[in-house]
């Protein structure tokens, strides 16, 4: 996208090719394009050290004939090569097997205010380089001028512009376009050998809600002090709290798991789960792609499908799992606006907020541990299984007494469910998958 | 493109030699210490195949170009997938505008590089196979791991293949290109017994032909592998938790290599003394049983290349000598500001993305050791087969996730083991290498490596290991 000027061309391009599918022997054609712009910069010790300035263009089409489906995308826009592609891809559709759930959604009579969704700040596309680059290394200053940090991973500052036009052969065709934000920067704190390390970030659609450098740098540095020296603990079974950044990563497997597409997959352990407590009252899940200026915020999905909010879990009864059309004829149900194309994507999905003060989830605990960062893999949607690295924060009759690492912690999410004792009243959504502080039960941390 | 894709970078940027002269030029305008143009077109293909039938396949084109500029430390980056030669223009300025000196360098003439090496001398290119015959392969796996046992409830069979052809063009005159091919086949496999549900995974691939079908890995076997895995974690047990004697199985936990050591020694990490690694060159980091390389030309490996993609000949580099630090992988950048030599190891995800340092095929040189007397040495400990991946800080924290193993009871493998996570150290751990197994096997060729938000493929390897003591995470 150019800075500051839309072209309109493209619109007619997304509907001329879904007629030249149409005319070339497509049953059904979907074309979707997306035009951005992005601006980046890396600053470490004071000196620039990354600058990305682009802007480019990428276009996605499905095509379906006799119930068989095939897909293409292409960063070239050449009429030419769209042209060969939707060809192609009606040729190779031809040696798929016929799918008696696929197909394009029905044209949907809901209409989406767009503009009430409050998805692009015309305040970033006019925010200027200068600016740009002050923000990122005024937060590294200011992490800096604290003595307990030993080194920096930098700061970075970045923008995107984005425009996105979709139309199919039903008859869709809209558009829609959006910014994006964000600051983060990365803190080392102690020697070589005994170093520690974490970041903070904050990623907005709109300029005027970003924290400020100060903000940023500050979270960083408690975040990354808070673990100088840690200690190993012993193998044991004790209460665990989960910060929001911690809830909001245990969402993140909860949403792979209630995936509409994992479903009929039957790669999930919530599999012919729909209306059973899974859960226990203290667990209300819901995902809302129409909250107006949020990170998951959009007015459809990635195949025109208008968003919603859906209730994932009421106090603890699973309610809905999350689908595209493909998923949804699968399961029976409907489709929920969660397309990412053949898999889903969440809009905003979060852990409703309960009454409690994070700190009085901490003075509650006896002793246990807070947890603060994970590494690695180890999540199985199958079994709901968890086993990762951790990092935390040990606690002994409701204070904090020290840090500790080297642990990991395993668990199984449908447990988990079962066992939150407490939920926070710190719901931020500062990222499209977002919880506050729980308190749960008990899982086991392995240590020496 | 009705026609075999074109060697020549000409042919799909429309644009002369001199003109990318011209911009090269451009890009030096504020005084940059060096500019570079990298050209790509890749075509990628994707069929999947899942209840029992091909669901779908997609094909993809990428074509576009990324400007760098290099100032000192600093890297202004423009790219752009609109080739006319203003949209280009404007890349190099914006690449351009990192720099502010009054000294202007001005790009030699261009001089192409021929090399006389081929890492991939594939004879059946996948990208020129047909269709049905790639449809054929997905459905040979498929139905080798549904029908291996009437537990297999779901199967998923994939095959992607892509060919990759880069140009790099610099301002010190170089010119060079590289075609790279790239395949694999996946297979998952759930099995259900009761209330109980397990997948298991195997694949294959690597930049090879067709013929690597009949030749090193069938599809039926990855299919018959996949199945078996899922089968036999249907009787695992969880792990038990807490410090233990630790055996890593060959090939597959090379993964540890990776992560526990080759990042770390990646050079922008060390040149900005964020590693643990950064003042240990020459000395001892381990056990004296530890030999490490990168080598980029594998011949067939997934992590091979014949250029890495700032257009450097890769070498096969040296990282862990007998315990002591020997090396560290390289790209331009840091070569130049750490006085170092290059290795050949700066790789992009793709033209938008400003290249790094990274590692290509990383493995343990084999030991002394049988795998049967290793094993025999443990009285009680952990058995760590198949990971399903691994993360690491530059503190040397590092976290593995163990998807099957077995527990070692007076020194046999008795009961198999699921889910479990190894945790622990870098160094800890290479000081805790207590034997090294004569048995260096490489793991799946299927495995790509995120760093900073850019994808590589890339290979590893290792022979049997044992560990004095490691942190297992289980129940």
């Amino acid at each position: 996208m150019e800075k500051g000027k839309m072209p309109v061309k493209l619109k007619e391009l997304a509907e001329s090719l879904v007629n030249f599918g149409k005319n070339n022997g497509a049953d059904e054609v979907e074309i979707s394009i997306l035009d951005g712009y992005e601006f980046s910069i890396d600053v470490r010790l004071g000196k620039i050290e990354n600058l990305v300035e682009a802007g480019s263009r990428s276009l996605g089409l499905r095509v379906i004939k006799d119930k068989k489906t095939a897909y293409a995308s292409s960063s070239d826009l050449s009429k030419e090569t769209l042209e060969h592609l939707v060809k192609n891809a009606i040729k190779r559709a031809n040696l798929a097997n016929p799918d008696e759930f696929s197909g394009l959604p029905a044209l949907s009579t809901k209409k989406i205010d767009i503009p009430s969704l409050k998805l692009f700040d015309p305040e970033i596309p006019k925010l200027d380089s200068k600016k740009k680059i002050a923000l990122a290394t005024e937060t590294e200053k200011i992490a800096l001028e604290d003595k307990r940090i030993t080194n920096s991973h930098g700061s970075s500052f970045e923008t995107r512009e984005i425009r996105i036009i979709f139309a199919n052969s039903n008859g869709f065709l809209e558009e829609y376009e959006q910014t994006f934000c964000g600051l983060s920067i990365g803190l080392l704190a102690g020697k070589t050998d005994n170093q520690v390390e974490d970041y903070w970030s904050s990623s907005k659609l709109h300029f005027k809600e970003l924290e400020s450098p100060e903000a940023v740098a500050k979270k960083a540095v408690e975040r990354t002090v808070r673990q100088i020296k840690p200690k190993k603990i012993k193998t044991q079974k004790v209460p665990v709290i989960f910060e929001p950044t911690m809830t909001s990563w245990l969402l993140g497997f909860l949403f792979a798991c209630v995936s509409g597409v994992s479903i009929y997959q039957k790669t999930s352990f919530l599999v012919d789960k729909l209306g059973e407590r899974i859960g226990n009252e203290r667990v209300t899940v819901n995902d809302d792609g129409l909250m107006p200026g949020r990170l998951g915020t959009r007015p459809f999905d990635a195949e025109g499908v208008p968003s919603q909010k859906t209730l994932v879990m009421d106090k603890g009864i699973l309610k809905n799992y999350l689908c595209n059309t493909y998923a949804a004829r699968k399961l029976k149900l409907k489709s929920t606006g969660s397309s990412s194309g053949t898999g889903v994507s969440p809009g905003n999905f979060y852990l409703q907020a309960g009454n409690t003060p994070p700190e009085k989830i901490i003075s509650s605990l006896e002793k246990g541990l807070i947890l603060i960062r994970t590494i690695g893999h180890g999540l199985n949607p199958v079994t709901g299984d968890i086993s990762r690295g951790a990092f935390g924060l040990w606690v002994e009759k409701g204070e904090i007494v020290y840090p500790v690492s080297e642990i990991t912690i395993s668990g199984n999410l449908g447990e988990i469910l079962n066992n939150i004792e407490m939920v926070g009243n710190d719901l931020d959504f500062r990222s499209p998958l977002s919880g506050p502080t729980i308190k749960v039960k008990e899982l086991t941390v392995a240590g020496q | 493109m009705k026609n075999p894709p074109s060697l020549a970078f000409e042919d799909h940027f429309n644009i002369s030699l001199g003109d990318f002269q011209n911009i090269l030029n451009t890009a030096l305008s504020r005084g940059g210490d060096f500019s570079e143009i990298y050209l790509e077109y890749k075509i990628h293909n994707f069929i999947n195949m899942e209840e029992d039938i091909i669901k779908e396949t997609a094909e993809s084109i990428s074509l576009g170009l990324g400007i760098r500029v290099l100032s000192g430390e600093k890297t202004g980056y423009g790219y752009t997938n609109d080739l006319s030669f203003e949209k280009i223009k404007k890349a190099a300025i914006t690449a351009a505008s990192i720099a502010s000196s009054r000294t202007l360098r001005e790009a030699p003439p261009l001089s192409p590089v021929q090399y006389h090496h081929n890492f991939y001398p594939v004879q059946e290119s996948p990208h020129k196979e047909s269709l049905e015959k790639k449809i054929s392969i997905v459905k040979e796996a498929y139905h080798s791991a549904q029908n291996f046992d009437r537990k297999i409830k779901k199967v998923r069979v994939s095959f992607v293949d892509h060919i990759q052809f880069v140009t790099i063009l610099n301002s010190e005159g170089l010119k060079v290109s590289d075609v790279r091919p790239l395949m694999k086949l996946a297979c998952l496999a759930v099995a259900e017994k009761g209330d109980k549900r397990e997948a298991g995974f195997s694949g294959g691939g690597g930049r090879v032909g067709m013929e690597y079908f009949s030749a090193d890995l069938t599809p039926k076997e990855i299919g018959q592998d996949a199945a078996k895995e899922a089968l036999e974690l249907l009787e695992a047990a969880l792990p038990p938790a807490g410090e233990m004697p630790v055996v890593l199985a060959p090939g597959h936990s090379g993964v540890l290599v990776h992560e526990a050591v080759g990042h770390l020694l990646e050079a922008d990490f060390n040149r900005k003394k964020t590693s643990i690694f950064w003042n240990k060159m020459g000395k001892k980091v381990g056990s004296s049983q530890v030999t490490i390389y990168d080598d980029p030309t594998i011949p067939y490996f997934r992590g091979s290349y014949n250029i890495d993609d700032e257009g450097t000949i890769p070498k096969k580099t040296l990282l862990i000598e007998r315990g002591k630090m020997a090396g560290l992988l390289q790209d331009r950048l840091s070569a130049r500001l750490m006085r170092r030599p290059l290795t050949g190891h700066g790789r992009r995800q793709d033209y938008s993305c400003i290249p790094i340092p990274r590692m290509s095929n990383t493995y343990i040189e084999k030991g002394e050791h049988s795998p049967e007397e290793i094993v025999k040495s443990v009285k009680k400990g952990f058995y760590a087969h198949k990971f399903l991946g691994g993360q690491v800080e530059d503190s040397g924290k590092f976290t593995f996730s163990v998807s099957s193993g077995y527990l070692i009871e007076k020194g046999k493998l008795t009961a198999p083991v699921k889910q479990a996570t190894l945790i622990g150290t870098n160094i800890d751990i290479l000081k805790n290498i207590e034997m090294m197994g004569s048995d260096l096997k490489f793991g799946l060729q299927t495995g790509t490596c995120g760093k900073e938000g850019q994808a590589a493929p890339v290979v590893d390897g290792c022979p049997t290991i044992k560990i004095t003591r490691m942190t297992v995470g289980g129940q």
